[in-house]
């Protein structure tokens, strides 16, 4: 079983460690430039979109747990069925409205999109839908603190554990994004908006073919691999500090939560 | 004394929702909305019933690209059904360190989701580049068009998804595996239950919803492939297909001739098929809270 498990382990993990070394002989001043910029857009759509997420999603799921309104129910379906949609399957659509609205080439034409995060407002409503919650939220109420009191100051500073979840989720989702923003700059020429899976896909793009038929295709980048092992370093290395950081979730089961 | 009602608040609820439901509008239903009213019309706004449905399916493309993703569907969901569940499986039966150490090595690759391990893996597939060189020219491929020759696709792009997907679903498998009250398997350990009986006769029918869940979610996800094919195809020039997957007929449709009531038409048919994966996981599948 072990090496089974070690043939496996190998599998995914050899190209991450040939990336390592194939990184180490980067030119640095050859891509700096671009490379800016690309993270830079990447950073600002990550982040400007999980700011989104979280105002949205703590409050929403929140109140689904513990508010009883007409149309709760709906809500809580309409939401779960929207989660287990794949979000590609919604960017033609978004393009075509990005397009109606004249947003097609702005930043706001993926982030807004980014801050749509179904499956936070159902961990939250998970979260919040417990019994020892209700009877706090209850207790505070009747101890005369009205509605905004009760969320500014005791289920917002409650959510912490769950909000952190979702910032993690949803940047993970949104960072390694490459279709919504494919769709949104590549298509109408705007590069100086490429987050860095743009940035990526450029580099296969350097407008010749090495070869007149498949036979004698060969792999032709217009920067050297090195570079290239350097750039996609750079796009998992956030993501994986970020993963670091959440061990303690992915690795022991914390995600339980989820789960019935 | 006056006890206060124990009914919750009802009013303020809708303050709380008020962002996310525009959100849920503004980037979910309304869009969708609009491509499926695009997908009915003509190009001068007149209803047409399944006109453009009908039409669509008659470019000659349209039957590629499908068959296209149904045989990548079906190697990559044997794949993670195969995999994912013996892997989740070993992995349960290991001490928790050691497990954990593991599930994170294997999670890693999601990091490289979308163009960055398409990109990695075309440095795989590269004879010469690639730390696989010994099997790929066992395999006889001396370049990376031998390697991307148009039948190998649904296999590589299977392996791709494998390589960065597979991980994620590991953890999930992981998570419901500990749901798994102690007691149920340390009476299975009483009653003389080894490792192998354990793990096929007590741990496996109580994630099978969890499978089922896991191939309905890929199915759905993968019947959406776009970055693979896409990126593929423009590291070969275009000698690869521009239209190998029904997102990308969409895009080239919409982008390349305008034709966005046809880009719609298709749009709708793959949207379809989430909403059905999606209704069919959360009804049937009973892994759902859906409120009560």
């Amino acid at each position: 079983m072990y090496v089974l498990l070690t043939l496996f382990a190998a599998f995914f993990v050899v190209p991450i460690i040939w990336l390592v070394f194939e990184a180490i002989g980067v030119h640095l001043g050859l891509i700096a430039g671009n490379l800016g910029i690309w993270l830079f857009n990447s950073v600002l759509y990550s982040a400007a979109g999980a700011a989104i997420a979280i105002t949205a999603c703590i409050p929403a799921g929140y109140a689904i747990a513990t508010h009883e309104f007409p149309g709760r129910r709906a809500l809580l379906i309409l939401t779960m069925l929207v989660m287990l949609i794949p979000t590609s399957a919604l960017v033609l659509p978004l393009f075509l409205e990005a397009n109606e609205v004249h947003q097609l080439t702005s930043p706001l034409a993926v982030i807004v999109p980014y801050g749509l995060f179904p499956f936070g407002v159902y961990l939250s409503y998970l979260y919040f839908h417990t019994e020892r919650f209700s009877v706090l939220f209850q207790t505070a109420r009747s101890d005369g603190c009205n509605e905004w009191q009760v969320f500014r100051h005791i289920a917002v500073p409650l959510s912490k554990p769950v909000a952190a979840l979702i910032v993690f989720l949803n940047i993970v989702a949104s960072w390694t994004n490459f279709f919504l923003p494919w769709v949104m700059y590549w298509s109408t020429n705007t590069t100086d908006r490429y987050p860095l899976p743009l940035g990526i896909a450029l580099q296969l793009f350097s407008g010749e073919t090495s070869g007149e038929y498949l036979g004698v295709v060969q792999l032709h980048t217009s920067w050297p691999p090195s570079a290239i092992a350097f750039l996609l370093l750079a796009t998992i290395a956030p993501v994986v500090v970020v993963f670091i950081l959440a061990r303690r979730w992915i690795g022991s089961g914390h995600f339980q939560g989820v789960f019935r | 004394m006056k006890r206060k009602s124990p009914t919750r608040p009802r009013k303020s609820g809708y303050l709380f929702i008020a962002p996310y439901v525009v959100l849920l509008v503004a980037i979910g239903i309304y869009p969708a909305g609009y491509v499926v009213h695009l997908a009915l019309t003509s190009l001068t706004g007149h209803f047409t019933w399944l006109g453009n449905f009908i039409d669509s399916t008659h470019n000659s493309e349209f039957v590629p690209a499908f068959e296209n993703i149904i045989k990548f569907l079906g190697i990559w969901l044997t794949a993670l059904v195969v995999f994912v569940v013996s892997l989740s499986l070993m992995l349960h039966s290991l001490n928790e360190r050691v497990g954990a150490a593991f599930r994170f090595v294997l999670y890693l690759p999601a990091a490289l989701a979308g163009s960055a391990s398409v990109m990695l893996w075309l440095f795989m597939l590269q004879p010469g580049k690639s730390p696989w060189g010994f099997v790929l020219s066992w395999l006889g491929y001396h370049t990376l068009g031998d390697s991307l020759a148009p039948a190998h696709l649904p296999v590589i792009f299977a392996l791709i998804a494998f390589w960065s997907g597979a991980g994620s679903w590991i953890v999930v498998m992981h998570g419901a595996l500990a749901t798994i009250p102690e007691e149920v398997l340390e009476s299975a350990r009483l009653d003389g239950a080894g490792a192998w009986r354990t793990a096929v006769n007590i741990k496996l029918p109580l994630i099978k919803k969890w499978i089922a869940y896991m191939v309905i979610g890929a199915f759905a996800a993968g019947s959406q492939l776009f970055a693979e094919p896409q990126l593929i195809s423009e590291a070969t020039g275009g000698i690869a297909n521009q239209a190998w997957s029904p997102n990308q007929l969409a895009i080239f449709l919409a982008f390349h001739y305008d034709y966005f009531n046809y880009a719609a038409a298709i749009s709708v048919d793959l949207l379809v098929v989430a909403v059905i994966c999606a209704a069919v996981v959360l009804l049937r599948t009973g892994l759902f809270d859906v409120g009560h």
